[in-house]
């Protein structure tokens, strides 16, 4: 039974899950089901099914890779060292393993992709290839006699049961096979090409190397054939593999506790995300000609916010990540920042957190510098890590609750749980994630917090969350030291009311505002009146209005208004002439060279601005007037900018059910109507990329010559015959007898392939 | 949700809600770790600074407590970031210690090698140490051990002082007891300073930090050193050991411009201390004088830097800081804090008064509208006299005129900065006025006067800031002062929180005129009183003088 007759012997049901799990297999959907086979068994698909497997998994295919086929399902346990069980049944899901339980095998294509499988090294039949064909029929003598063939393939026969010759050799030769039994398979030497004989062996090495136990891979290396490996590794592939992942280990914490703690720190996230939007608002910082933010900026901010630069710069990505930070010349908050400001507390840290989960930038990185020793800044295009998201996502996965697990630990997880991943991204990622998992408030104190825990697998995080917020209350707090506590968030419209004639003293769960002249004043300038701001204060305090407080509002309104600046050529008026009299004779006021008009008026020939400025800095109140004599509400402008946020990283998210529903369809619906396609004679060869790749991989394999279609840079249709050396990352490279040289053709331009008869 | 009666913010203010049922509890839990910076009337502001929880980690607290009581209080939930944030600064303190070495005197261990290895790469520290004794240990000259305290605290690594105290010269000193007893605040702040070797006690003005100090020394059982900052309360120290322990004339000694005598127990004055002539401190073999046993530093927070330094030289003796509160107008905590010692006892103004240990006071503001021609020559005077100006407003002694009369037969203190402006109300009101020219012995005659209440109205000059004994002032009256100082303007509303014999309240009326830099400099020096829960009401002067 091939591949591809088990795969069209698979229910609907079974391809859906397959597709389902394996999506790339099906962007776009293949033609028919040998069109999907191909594809499950090109490089890059099955290393991305690869990369999906836990240790144990990925263990049973190394084990199907390096054992012959086909295997029983027995012999399969025994070389592992536990019952393959759920992970086989996953496994032949994702089509990696095919056949029956007595007859089981690797999908084709999964072989090439293992690199030194289970820490055993290539068969002897590779492993022997650079030696010169005499040496080799002078060592299968000498193990082998009497038997036919190539020099290599006797060697590798002989080496198939190795029992005879591992006795032969000395205890400290045998010692020396056993460091490599388990892998790494090879070793270091010097002089490892040296040619010994079984009489002219010395040393322990020399006894290998001239039975074949050891074979030279370079001046100083040795490598231990994959036959000799298994044979010491006693039927076994595997030592050590868990068919379950490690346990976390770290301090069981309060539940409770941990989410308090953690919604703490989700508050103060947005409140921080807030603060940085207002003050960018009014003072942006500039994006640097790399894309980043500069170095002082990132400082300063950090002065700014009161938090560590590292926090600073964590907050600074997210609120990018989440849309609410855009360039524009400057760093400067987008529209939907505005929108999201009038959200529930709840609902903002869901956006927030929901975009650091997502987002693929590491923003622990800033700070660190790159491969070519540039600082890497916030915000700069190169933090971007396309695994960053799915390894932070694991990492909360993995999370019990009530256990505060320690990096370490979680690292150790991970590693069972995504083998394949690079490890030192990962566990550097690990690191991250826990700890900025812990600023954003998604765990609290190590723990994963119950609205972590929706967030992450995609509950209700902010009903979760909600009721361990602070509520919006409603009242505030008046004091005779001039503050108002706000015991809580305010209501928008009391805190725009606050904000506006109070300065922002503390905030935090409460907030603590302090009425002074300048803030009075702020208020009665945006069109307030004394009566009103002491009615609405009255009306909104706990407690009766302090007496300093009325009479700090009733002093900053007796003097407000009562001078009165104008534009036309500019003029102070008053109806207090002594109060004139006051300003002209004033030293201070010689610069704005003012004129009296009347015993109320002033004019002056300095601007407007220039004027209230210096009135004001002389102690007065003044207002500016219009032309009509209304007065001019004055309001601090806020910069916001239109240019689109950079949408939030997209997930690596699995399949829509109905497209898989919809995919499986097509396949068997083309299935059913494909005839033979070959490609008419005299022809360039066209066919769909995936045979493509499938032929060159074979011709590779076979060492044989074929004929491409190609079309070149100016998109010129070509064809040429060549012999295919290696393909990967997108290219092929090959000997090109058309041009008599070795080229690299991307695979994409390569229209169709065809053998050579 | 908890409904607890602190809020805990994001810049390390604790808000506690004081009408609360449980806010006595809070403030108890969290004072330790926590200085109060404000008691208005419904929420009072609490603030937990790095020295504030070393004070507390010297008094034995430990960060568990601290994050207990932040968590068990707080209404609404604490930032992880905060939390750690504590635990990692409380850390901090006792990492290092200074500790007798047997050959090399002093010597600086760790319990933590990397941090020592920090601070000895400072170039600051360097040159205070000796040879290294081991892996954990140094040794520290120990000359230098004020100095060094000082610059590890400011490298954020302050170092225990393990080092023990010089017994120094022995007199027997015993508290008399005789018609009045030590209050319990009172001995608890005594025992907590000897128990702590050194430090700061913090209590309010009145409320006997003078005993405190005579306690201190019954338990020291030493020759001491006091220093005060002037002659009159020199003298009023002396008078009041007297009265209140077993010690004699003879025993007792004044060191000030005009007498320089040295006896077991000697009061100095700051201002003889940091006399300087031609470079030098001529006094400054006062130190050692005698052997002292325990030196005395009274209004520590006015400690004038030449007495830091020279304290800095003084630390192998037990000292003692009073004071009424840790807030320097210089921003130099820390040196107290490392020089002098951690803060070992305090207690709130309000929570004293409300004992009944010091008197009830309101606190008027009236304000003075000055005259269209005042107005225009306020508006034409040059910047630095422009205080000056409306502060000494003639409009003014008329107000204080109708205020005294108000206050007839009660005693009333009358307090300003300006000499011509208090000889002018001294005149129109009659009385006689203390200012710095006055001679001690004038002076202490008008005082005791005052107290026999043959008179009944004092004006005094800024000589009566601090320390001047006036059991029976019940109402104060402040014309003008030192600018925007709040520490003044807790000083002088301290004159007359002493308790009243009949039990009565104070009364500080500030006079201050309207639209002026006075109006904004008396906001500033009120809101310190306003913080600590004493509202000011406003009044106009038409309404005084109507």
């Amino acid at each position: 039974m091939t591949f591809t007759e088990w795969l069209r012997g698979r229910t609907d049901d079974q391809l859906r899950a397959l597709v389902l799990a394996r999506p790339e297999l099906v962007a776009p959907v293949p033609a028919h089901l040998d069109g999907l086979a191909t594809r499950a068994a090109s490089p890059s698909a099955v290393g991305r099914a690869l990369d999906r497997l836990d240790r144990f998994a990925l263990a049973l295919v190394e084990a199907l890779a390096v054992l012959e086929e086909p295997l029983a399902v027995e012999r399969l346990e025994e070389a592992v060292g536990a019952p393959p069980g759920r992970a086989l049944a996953r496994l032949r899901e994702l089509a990696l393993v095919y056949g029956p339980d007595e007859e089981l095998r690797l999908a084709p294509g999964v072989r090439a992709v293992l690199d030194d499988p289970a820490g055993l090294g290539p068969p002897a039949v590779d492993v022997f290839r650079h030696h010169p064909p005499e040496r080799l029929e002078e060592m299968a003598d000498e193990i082998a006699p009497g038997t036919a063939g190539g020099g290599k393939e006797r060697l590798a026969a002989a080496l198939a049961e190795p029992g005879k010759l591992i006795e032969e050799v000395s205890p400290e030769a045998r010692a020396a096979l056993g460091q490599l039994t388990w892998g790494p398979p090879t070793g270091r030497v010097p002089n490892a090409r040296r040619e010994v004989t079984v009489a002219t062996a010395r040393s322990p090495i020399e006894e290998l190397l001239a039975r074949g136990l050891l074979a030279a891979t370079g001046e100083e290396s040795v490598t231990l054939p994959r036959e000799v490996g298994l044979y010491l590794r006693e039927g076994r592939v595997h030592r050590d593999v868990s068919p379950v992942p490690p346990a976390l280990e770290g301090a069981a914490r309060d539940q409770d506790l941990a989410d308090r703690t953690a919604a703490g720190q989700a508050f103060e996230l947005v409140r921080a995300v807030e603060e940085l939007c207002e003050r960018w608002s009014a003072e942006p910082p500039g994006v640097l000609r790399t894309g980043g933010l500069g170095v002082r900026d990132l400082k300063r901010t950090a002065g700014l916010l009161d938090l560590p630069e590292w926090t600073t710069a964590l907050v600074v990505e997210v609120t990018h990540a989440a849309g609410l930070l855009a360039a524009d010349g400057d760093w400067v908050p987008t529209s939907a920042y505005d929108l999201w400001r009038v959200r529930d507390t709840a609902d903002r840290w869901v956006t927030l957190a929901g975009a650091w989960l997502r987002m693929d930038r590491v923003p622990g990185l800033i700070g660190e510098r790159d491969d070519r020793d540039r600082l890497l800044n916030a915000l700069h295009p190169d933090l971007r890590r396309t695994a960053a998201p799915g390894i932070r996502l694991a990492a909360l996965r993995v999370l019990p609750p009530g256990l505060a697990p320690a990096a370490e630990s979680v690292q150790a997880r991970l590693a069972w749980e995504q083998p394949r991943r690079r490890a030192v991204l990962r566990d550097q990622l690990v690191e991250f994630t826990l700890r900025e998992a812990e600023q954003v408030g998604v765990t609290g104190m190590g723990v994963l917090a119950t609205h972590g825990r929706a967030l992450v697998e995609g509950g209700d995080a902010a009903g979760a969350l909600s009721p361990l917020l602070p509520q919006p209350v409603d009242h505030i707090l008046l004091q005779a030291d001039l503050t108002a506590v706000a015991p809580g968030p305010l209501t928008s419209e009391l805190n725009r009311w606050l904000a506006l004639s109070a300065d922002v003293e503390s905030k935090g769960g409460a907030t603590v505002y302090r009425f002074t002249e300048s803030s009075v004043r702020r208020a009665l300038d945006a069109g307030h009146s004394a009566d009103e701001l002491l009615s609405t204060l009255a009306r909104h305090s706990a407690t009766p209005v302090p007496q300093p407080l009325s009479y700090l509002i009733g002093d900053v309104a007796r003097r407000h208004g009562r001078i009165r600046v104008g534009t036309a050529g500019a003029y102070v008026r008053c109806d207090d002439p002594a109060l004139l009299d006051q300003i002209t004779a004033d030293r201070r006021s010689a610069p704005l060279r003012l004129r009296r008009l009347a015993p109320t008026v002033i004019a002056s020939r300095s601007s407007r601005a220039v004027l209230v400025d210096s009135l004001r800095a002389m102690g007065y109140a003044p207002v500016a007037e219009s032309i009509d004599g209304d007065v001019v509400i004055s309001r601090p402008d806020a910069r916001r900018t239109e240019a689109p946020a950079r949408p939030p990283a997209v997930p690596p998210t699995g399949l829509d059910p109905e497209v898989a529903v919809a995919a499986v369809r097509a396949m068997r619906a083309g299935d059913a109507r494909r005839g033979p396609a070959e490609a008419p004679p005299g022809q360039v060869p066209r066919g769909p990329a995936t045979a493509t790749i499938a032929a060159l991989q074979e011709a590779i394999r076979q060492g044989v010559r074929v004929w491409i279609g190609y079309l070149d840079s100016q998109g010129n249709a070509t064809s040429r015959i060549l012999e295919p050396a290696r393909m990967e990352g997108g290219y092929l490279t090959a000997y090109d007898e058309t041009r008599a040289a070795v080229h690299r053709f991307a695979l994409h331009r390569i229209t169709g392939v065809a053998e050579l008869t | 949700m908890n409904d607890g009666p602190l809020i805990v913010q994001s810049d390390k203010t604790l808000l506690l809600e004081v009408d609360h049922p449980k806010a006595d509890e809070c403030r108890r839990a969290i004072a330790p770790f926590a200085e109060l910076e404000r008691a208005p009337e419904h929420v009072h502001t609490y603030r937990v600074t790095p020295l504030a929880l070393w004070n507390a980690r010297a008094a034995g607290h430990d960060a568990e407590q601290v994050v207990d009581a932040l968590l068990g209080y707080s209404r609404y939930p604490v930032p992880h970031a905060l939390l750690v944030d504590v635990a990692e600064t409380m850390a901090r303190y006792g990492r290092l210690r200074l500790e007798k070495h047997p050959a090399h005197g002093l010597m600086l261990t760790t319990t933590d090698r990397a941090v020592l290895e920090e601070v000895l790469r400072s170039r600051k520290i360097q040159p205070m140490l000796g040879e290294r004794l081991g892996e954990d240990s140094v040794a520290v000259h120990p000359s230098e051990r004020g100095n060094i305290k000082q610059a590890l605290l400011k490298l954020g690594w302050p170092a225990e002082d393990l080092a023990g105290y010089v017994d120094g010269e022995h007199h027997p000193i015993a508290l008399a007891e005789d018609g009045w007893a030590l209050r319990a605040y009172q001995r608890e702040a005594a025992d907590a300073f000897w128990h702590g070797g050194s430090g700061v006690v913090v209590l309010p003005c009145g409320a006997g930090k003078t005993i405190v100090g005579a306690a201190a020394m019954a338990h020291a059982q030493a020759t001491t050193l006091i220093l005060v900052t002037n002659t009159v309360s020199a003298h009023q120290w002396k008078a009041e050991l007297l009265r209140r322990t077993s010690l004699t004339e003879n025993e007792i000694g004044e060191y000030s411009g005009s007498r320089k005598e040295i006896r077991p127990v000697t009061i100095a004055t700051y201002q003889v201390m940091t006399t300087r002539r031609k470079g030098v401190y001529p006094h400054l073999e006062l130190f050692d004088a005698r052997d002292w046993g325990l030196i005395v530093y009274d209004e520590v927070h006015l400690l004038p830097a030449p007495i830091f330094r020279m304290t800095a030289d003084l630390q192998a003796r037990r000292r003692l800081g009073l004071t009424a509160t840790l807030v320097r107008e210089d921003g130099r905590e820390g040196d107290v804090f490392s020089l002098i010692g951690p803060k070992r006892y305090d207690a709130p103004w309000k929570e004293m008064e409300n004992q009944g240990w010091i008197a009830p006071a309101d606190c008027v503001e009236v304000r003075v509208t000055l005259t269209d021609e005042e107005r225009l020559a306020y508006a034409m005077a040059e910047a630095e006299e422009r205080y000056r100006f409306c502060a000494t407003t003639p409009s003014k002694t008329r107000v204080t005129e109708a205020l005294v009369r108000r206050h007839l037969g009660e005693q009333v203190l009358v307090i300003g900065q300006y000499i011509d402006q208090l000889d002018e109300l001294a005149e129109h009101l009659g009385a006689p006025v203390i200012k710095g020219e006055t001679r001690v012995k004038e002076r202490e005659r008008l005082f005791q006067a005052f107290r026999d209440k043959e008179l009944q109205v004092l004006v005094v000059s800024k000589v009566a800031n601090f320390s001047i004994d006036l059991p029976e002032a019940s109402v104060a009256i402040q014309v003008s002062g030192t600018f925007g100082s709040r520490q003044e303007e807790a000083q002088r509303l301290g004159r007359i929180l002493r308790p009243k014999a009949d039990g009565g309240g104070a009364r500080f009326y500030t006079v201050v005129s309207r639209d002026t830099v006075d109006q904004e400099f008396a906001a500033h020096r009120q809101r310190f009183l306003a913080e600590q829960g004493y509202a000011y009401q406003i009044v106009d002067a038409d309404d005084v003088l109507a």
